[in-house]
């Protein structure tokens, strides 16, 4: 089996994007909060998501699919142009489909 | 982890010793070149391992229990202390002048128990060394040996001074008690307001400084109390927040540990400081300083002394400060704290003193007496009645020495009992205890009450007298006491009254005049109560006084009975916005009077007055802090106002004892210093620039990550770090982002796939993007648009083509995935109907397309090529110009709808859509549903032809779909067979409502195909458009009852095969009657549909409501279609009993079989009445088979049905406001009563009489009741008797009373032209449905229809026929239900079901009849005048 991404660093994305996700949420909440007399105070549930160990060696593996695969469509359409770089245009004719696929 | 945890450390510990450095190198010795670059020498701490490690084994030493913990606690613990000391030592070094290298302590550490005396030594002569160099001299050794077993070491370059800070303008008393507090354990007693927070704050400070390894707690009582402390402390001198941290209850023991190890100045609450002393977590040895605040409280076992006591015994050498207000009410209180905290001296100051004065803001007090008011005055004389005899008792027995029952107070009480249970009176026999006992408790009760009466009024009194009465010995010794029970109901009277109690009222009046004199906007208000119920009392006044007055409670967290409390989130929130202006008056209990400093409080209104002392300067503490105040006691004359003066008068009696420090009132306790007596410290006032305090919140965390590098980062090369940045930079406008419609073109197609297959929703895009694209499609597809072109010509399509469709169709759904299959569904219903408008047109075609589009379903779904889906979106295009979804799913079900063993799949993709509905397609579908299983009933029908073994297996299969489909398929079936032309019509309106809904748009192609194909010109019938408009309105509400009921039908089905053979046997059966076209089986279906909503109404009450809704309106269609999923669900479960299924199922088809045999065919009925299913299955396909035979006849007739079944969906889809409204207006509430009493009485002779009243425009709905309860009587009883038949009857007249009251609601809506337009057409229907019940009563009906077509009444009293109909189908259905008590929704649904399909036939078919009737036989006239008349024949006729 091929190797599949390092699942830290997939781990280590994901955990970027939970921050930010969880950043946007203090945010909203605390402009929500002014109307609630409950607002104050800490909320306990901004503990930061994780994931344990194997579901980023899955989610990395399903990554790895996505991209392989996406790399491998793109190049076909790049080598139907004759093209011998993947540009972002080929990526593109094939991105809806793909996104549709997973 | 202990490297780890080390370095930030020691970052710090650089950043503090910096500043004492600085701090002592100004005092101290210029020219000691090495001061200055202080920070040069941090690498160099962790270099003077020796000493280091030479300090460790001391303290083990000195302290074994020390070690102890020491080796417990987290490895850190050893480290801290090293690095604590090693930034002492560097100081030392620095004297000593040597040169600290960097070197690995810890691993030292590891071997330094071998050298512990050396190292000892070695560490004594260290300090010595270092004090002989610091010069300063003298230090006792003694004293140095007090250090050792504190093991705090002192920065001596900070011990030179004192830091005090001039950020805020100095204050003489504060600087001399701060100086006081720094050198001996201080008891501060401030008035409140005054900066008792700046003493603790530059005395922490200080410690701070001296002490770099130090630890220092400041306790104050509760959370939001620690929270405002550390936030006043950091603004006071700023005390980095790095080594702050505030412990409390939510923080957890293990991360308390944690903290303590690694901060330094905590703010915790006692009892976190008592438990993590006792569970060594505190490092206690580390102590240098504690901080009491509301230092009065320690008193007793309360956790400050706890934790005084055990530091002491430990012993640790630490300063104490507490801070109190108020140190308490009496000179023994004081000693107590005192003792307990281990006080030296006492610093006080009262608002009068000199020092003080300045700055002590004006604070008025005012004393208010309100009288007690009448009532309360006359209630406490009862209580007082009440009460003197016990006292009297007592005193005799010698308990009470007080004979003066005014005043006795329930302290007193409590004293004297006390008293008596620790000696009672010798001559006081044992027994005469417990009486006692309960006498004592009985008057502390009840003086407890008075005193609530005369301080909070009557309210709370009677609550809790009330309260009182309820239970416990109070109870039994006062619950027959008449002059007590007569106080309660005075008191009630009072409370009844309404009338406020007068301290309430003065309340009101004090803060109005308050707001007027100041600004709402400014001013804060706070009005204490002790009690929580008289907080609400006030609350409630202050509602009423008007909008200045924005007023909240701010109460407790515990949650009593009636009360709920505060979160301290809550609190906070209070406070918060109480701060910001949100709030201007506060009602407090008792929390809000300790130390929250709360600004700006203008005015502080104490509602009780009869408080100690203590609290009463602590309600007054929160007013006059920052500019003068005003606080107004409000006292109730009397035993209040009493108490109230007794209590002042003490607290300056204490003020005596502590003028002079209280030197000579208290004893107290040596400290000593805890800077050894050569530093002698100077004051130095210093400007500290204090950062900006931040709250410790998760940004504290945020702050931290960052900092952290992930770990991938170590693992990326150069390049790869480039491309991060480059696709994660900061500025996100430069990120590039893939175009999704870039390449429109490329997606028409399916793209080339390498590993990963396309999904059935890529298939979808595909489809859609070549019909937006209009790209030309397949050969196919083509096929299909000539036969759709061809389908509005009239075309006998043979039966055996029709089967194989319908037959395919079964088979797709099995064939597809799970999800999919609803759409599937869905689309296989829309597209049936056209697939059979092909087979008509030519069945070779179908035959061909047939196969191919089977081909090319399997190809796609198998294969999932490209092409295929190409294919079959072009057909689907082509076929309905629907959405590709719909096409695929004909097509797979073209191709999978062969045989039998596609049924099992049927089944189980049946119970996968159920489980996996979609509610949006569902709902969308739900119309479709309908629609395809109207469909799938024919195709039903047609295997049942085939096959008729194969019929029941297939039906059990296919599950939800067919079993749905038997209602659209007598629809259908009696479009076919009467010709609706109306129908067609209608479906053509449907179409149009449909197209309004975005889900309908799916379905509106078709119904524009249908239009244009063979709807439009079927209509042979050239009856004006209003009349199928009318018919619409009215089918609507049946059809969307319909789809509920199907669906539960269906459910049951799936529940048991033989359910399922039971419902296919009425389906067939109920398609028969439709196929034989004969009018009865359509007027069996209007029957039902009335009898459905009856049914569900009397057996469970919410289903009714539901039903009732559904004539409604839209919502009701909404709702219907939830239940229908659910019923799938259910239907998936199996929960449905079989027998029942049964049972209901049979009832139904019994109705049917009664009808039917009422109806033209007597031989098929007589079949269908034949209790063996199977035989009734067969018969239905015989009847099926004739019914399609004379069906095919006509194709128009076909088209027809194809556009009944249309119909049917879109009704349901549609909302027909006014119909709707009005029926649920009107005859909704009125209909269920009624059906329920006829459901429940059945008087058959009722019958006729209900026809009379029917019959009449304005007869009223109980009437209506009456009739179809005596009639449902009479059927229950004729039933058994009479059979099939006359039960059908007996529901019939039980119908009829329903319909009656149905029949009143029209013809209000008659009133309304396009009401009473629809009205008169439902009335037409019914009617028909009737007359095909009772083939004389039909004709009879039919004849009043003509008339009703002319006159509102005619249509009346033909509805009131139909309703008779529908009434002896809901009495079967009730009594099967009834008589097996079972009354699953289920089943009644099924019940429903079956109506709403014979409903909808019938309705279709009554139309059709109706019109034809009345173009063939205008007969019926004779009754438009006189309905009773009429109904009363009708009736006859029937039975």
């Amino acid at each position: 089996m091929e190797t599949s991404f390092d699942s830290d660093l997939i781990g280590e994305i994901f955990k970027r994007i939970w921050r930010r996700r969880a950043a946007e949420r203090e945010r909203n909440e605390v402009t929500e909060a002014p109307d609630t007399e409950v607002g104050v105070g800490t909320p306990k549930k901004s503990r930061p998501t994780l994931a344990n160990a194997k579901a980023l060696k899955l989610s990395s593996e399903l990554l790895r699919l996505f991209v392989t695969e996406a790399v491998q469509r793109a190049a076909m359409i790049a080598e139907a142009e004759g093209a011998s770089t993947i540009e972002a245009t080929h990526l593109e004719r094939i991105l809806p489909q793909l996104l549709l696929d997973f | 982890m202990a490297s780890s945890s080390s370095t930030p450390l020691h970052i710090v510990d650089q950043d503090n010793d910096e500043f004492d450095w600085e701090a002592a190198v100004r005092e101290i010795d210029v020219a000691c070149a090495q001061t200055t670059t202080s920070s040069t020498n941090y690498c160099a701490n962790n270099g003077s391992n020796h000493v280091i490690n030479g300090k460790i084994p001391t303290y083990t030493s000195s302290n074994p229990r020390i070690q102890e913990t020491h080796k417990k606690s987290v490895p850190n613990q050893s480290n801290f202390a090293y690095f604590a000391s090693s930034s002492r030592q560097l100081t030392l070094d620095r004297f000593i002048g040597i040169v600290p290298r960097n070197s690995n302590g810890h691993q030292r550490e590891k071997h330094c128990n071998g050298f512990l005396k050396n190292k000892n030594n070695n560490f004594n002569s260290n300090c010595q060394i270092n004090v002989g160099n610091s010069g300063e001299g003298q230090k006792g050794q003694a004293e140095d040996e007090e250090e050792n077993v504190g093991f705090v070491k002192i920065d001596p370059e900070a011990a030179k001074t004192w830091i005090y800070p001039v950020n805020i303008p100095l204050r003489d008393y504060q600087l001399n008690i701060t100086r006081t507090a720094l050198f001996s354990n201080t008891l501060v007693a401030l008035p409140t307001g005054l900066g008792k927070t700046l003493i603790a704050a530059v005395v922490m400070y200080n410690y701070f400084r001296w002490f770099p390894e130090g630890k220092i707690v400041f306790a104050a009582p509760s959370r939001p109390l620690v929270l405002q402390q550390i936030e006043a402390c950091h603004n006071v001198v700023g005390i980095p927040q790095e080594w702050t941290i505030d412990l409390t209850g939510q923080t957890s023991p293990t991360r308390r540990a944690d903290h303590w190890r690694s901060k330094r100045v905590f703010f915790v609450t006692p009892q976190v400081l008592e438990k993590d002393i006792y569970s060594g977590s505190c490092l206690v040895k580390h102590l240098v300083c504690l901080v009491v605040d509301e230092a009065h409280r320690a008193t007793g076992n309360y956790s400050y002394c706890v934790a005084v006591r055990e530091l002491m015994a430990v012993p640790v050498q630490l300063r104490v400060l507490a801070l109190t207000a108020t140190p308490g009410s009496k000179q023994q209180t004081i000693q107590h704290v005192i003792d307990n905290l281990q006080i030296s001296r006492l610093e006080y100051r009262s608002e009068s003193d000199p020092d003080v004065i300045p700055y002590v803001h004006d604070r008025k007090i005012e004393l208010i007496e309100v009288a007690m008011g009448n009532d309360a005055v006359e209630i406490n004389n009862l209580i007082l009645e009440v009460i003197r005899p016990y006292v009297a008792r007592l005193s005799a027995i010698g308990v009470l020495k007080n004979r003066d029952c005014q005043t006795l107070s329930p302290c007193d009480l409590l004293n004297s009992r006390d008293k008596f249970r620790e000696a009672p009176p010798e001559n006081l026999p044992h027994i005469k205890y417990g009486e006692v006992e309960g006498y004592f408790g009985v008057l502390i009760t009840l003086y407890h009450i008075r005193k609530l009466l005369s301080s909070h009024g009557i309210k709370p009194a009677f609550e809790m007298l009330a309260e009182k009465l309820q239970q416990g010995s109070f109870a039994r010794f006062m619950s027959r006491n008449e002059v007590l029970l007569k106080a309660k109901l005075l008191m009630q009277q009072s409370i009844s009254h309404g009338a406020p109690s007068p301290k309430l009222s003065k309340l009101l009046e004090v803060l109005v005049d308050h707001f007027k004199m100041k600004d709402p906007l400014e001013s804060r208000v706070i009005i204490f109560s002790n009690f929580r119920g008289s907080v609400r009392d006030i609350m409630n006044a202050l509602k009423d006084i008007g909008e200045f007055v924005k007023a909240t409670e701010f109460v407790g967290q515990t949650s009593g009975k009636a009360l709920k409390g505060q979160s301290q989130k809550v609190q906070q929130a209070v406070l918060q916005k109480f701060r910001a202006g949100g709030y201007n008056v506060i009602v407090a209990t008792s929390i809000g009077e300790e130390g929250l400093d709360i600004m700006e409080v203008d005015l502080v209104i104490c509602f009780d007055a009869n408080i100690s002392p203590l609290r009463m300067i602590q309600r007054m503490g929160r007013t006059g802090r920052k500019h003068e105040g005003r606080v107004v006691v409000l006292a109730c004359e009397g035993s209040e106002l009493k108490g109230y003066m007794r209590k002042q008068a003490n607290s300056k009696a204490i003020k005596k004892h502590m003028r002079n420090g209280g030197a000579n009132s208290f004893q107290f306790h040596s400290s000593p210093r805890m800077i050894p007596h050569v530093f002698k410290p100077e004051v130095q006032f210093v400007e500290l620039s204090i950062e900006q305090f931040v709250p410790r919140v998760k940004k504290v965390n945020d702050d931290d990550q960052p900092i952290q590098s992930p770990a991938y980062k170590a693992k990326l090369t150069d390049a790869e770090n480039d491309l991060l940045s480059k696709y994660f930079s900061t500025t996100r406008e430069n990120t590039w982002k893939p175009s999704l419609i870039a390449f429109p073109h490329f997606q028409a197609f399916p793209s080339r796939v390498h590993k990963v297959l396309h999904s059935f929703r890529t298939g979808i895009l595909i489809d859609a993007m070549q019909c937006l694209q209009g790209l030309p499609f397949s050969t196919c597809s083509t096929a299909v648009k000539v036969e759709d072109s061809a389908s509005p010509e009239p075309c006998s399509a043979s039966e055996a083509l029709v089967q194989c469709n319908g037959k395919i169709k079964e088979t797709s759904t099995s064939g597809d995935f799970p999800i999919e299959d609803c759409i599937r569904e869905v689309s296989l219903a829309s597209l049936e109907p056209k697939e059979d408008l092909r087979t008509r047109e030519d069945s070779y075609a179908l035959g061909s397309q047939g196969s191919q589009c089977k081909n090319l379903v399997h190809s796609f779904l198998f294969s999932s090529g490209l092409i295929s889906v190409d294919d079959l979106g072009t057909v689907q295009v082509l076929s309905v110009s629907q959405f590709p979804v719909k096409e695929v799913l004909l097509s797979k079900i073209m191709t999978t709808g062969r045989a039998a063993p596609f049924y099992h799949l049927k089944q189980n993709i049946a119970c996968i859509d159920a489980s996996t509905d979609v509610c949006e397609e569902r709902v969308g579908n739900a119309k479709d549903d309908s629609m395809s299983q109207i469909r799938s009933s024919q195709d039903d029908k047609d295997c049942a032809f085939k096959l008729n073994s194969c019929n029941a297996s297939g039906e059990k299969t296919l599950g939800e779909i067919i079993l749905e489909t038997p209602i659209p398929k007598p629809m259908s079936d009696g479009g076919e067979s009467i010709n609706n032309s109306p129908e067609d019509r209608a479906p053509m309106l449907f179409a149009a409502e449909a197209n309004d809904d975005p889900m309908d748009v799916e379905f509106s192609p078709r119904l524009t195909n249908f239009m244009e194909s063979g709807i439009v010109p079927e209509s042979p019938i050239s009856s004006s458009g209003m009349p199928e408009i009318q018919r619409d309105d009215i089918m609507v509400p049946d059809l969307v009852s319909t789809p509920m009921v199907h669906a539960q039908s269906v459910v049951k089905y799936l529940g048991q095969n033989e359910i399922n053979v039971t419902s296919s046997l009425t389906n067939d059966i109920s398609a028969k009657q439709m196929k034989n076209s004969t009018p009865a089986s359509k007027f069996r279906t209007p029957t039902v549909d009335e009898c459905r909503s009856p049914f569900i109404k009397s057996p469970d009450i919410g289903f009714s409501k539901d039903w009732q809704l559904n004539p409604g309106g839209n919502s009701h269609g909404v709702k219907q279609r939830r239940k229908f999923k659910r019923l799938r669900k259910h239907g998936d479960l199996c929960r449905v009993k079989p027998q029942d299924c049964k049972e209901q199922t049979s009832g139904p088809t019994r109705n049917f079989t009664s009808s039917s045999v009422g109806a033209d065919d007597g031989q098929n009925h007589h079949h269908r009445g034949a209790k063996f299913i199977s035989n009734r299955a067969k018969l239905f396909v015989e009847d099926e088979a004739e019914v399609s035979l004379e069906v095919m006849v006509s194709s128009d007739e076909e088209d027809e049905q194809e556009d009944n079944s249309y119909e049917d969906s879109f009704i349901d889809d549609r909302i027909n406001p006014t119909a709707k409204s009005t029926q649920a207006e009107e005859s909704g509430i009125d209909m269920m009563a009624v059906y329920r009493r006829s459901l429940l009485s059945q008087s058959p002779l009722v019958g006729v009489a209900n026809f009379s009243e029917d019959f009449t425009p304005s007869s009223d709905v109980p009437r209506n009741e009456r009739a179809s309860t005596s009639g449902s009587e009479s059927h229950l009883v004729q039933k058994p008797e009479n059979g099939l038949e006359s039960t059908a009857r007996n529901s019939a007249s039980l119908h009829f009373n329903l319909d009656r009251v149905s029949s009143d609601a029209l013809l209000s809506r008659i009133t309304t032209s396009p009401k009473e337009q629809k009205s008169k057409m439902e009335n037409r229907k019914r009617k028909l449905f009737c007359k095909s019940g009772f083939l004389p009563v039909h004709n009879l009906e039919k004849e009043f229809f003509i008339g009703s077509v002319a006159s509102g009444h005619d249509s009346m009293l033909h509805e009131q026929t139909d309703k008779i109909q529908e009434n002896s189908k809901t009495f079967l259905d009730n009594d099967i239900t009834e008589n097996r008590n079972i009354f699953d929704d289920d089943q009644f649904y099924n019940a429903i079901d079956l109506d709403a399909i014979e409903e909808q036939a019938a309705k279709l078919i009554g139309f059709k009849t109706d019109y034809s009737k009345q173009n063939q036989v205008p007969i019926a006239e004779p009754v438009p005048v006189n309905p009773s008349l009429l109904g009363s024949p009708s009736f006859d006729l029937g039975i």
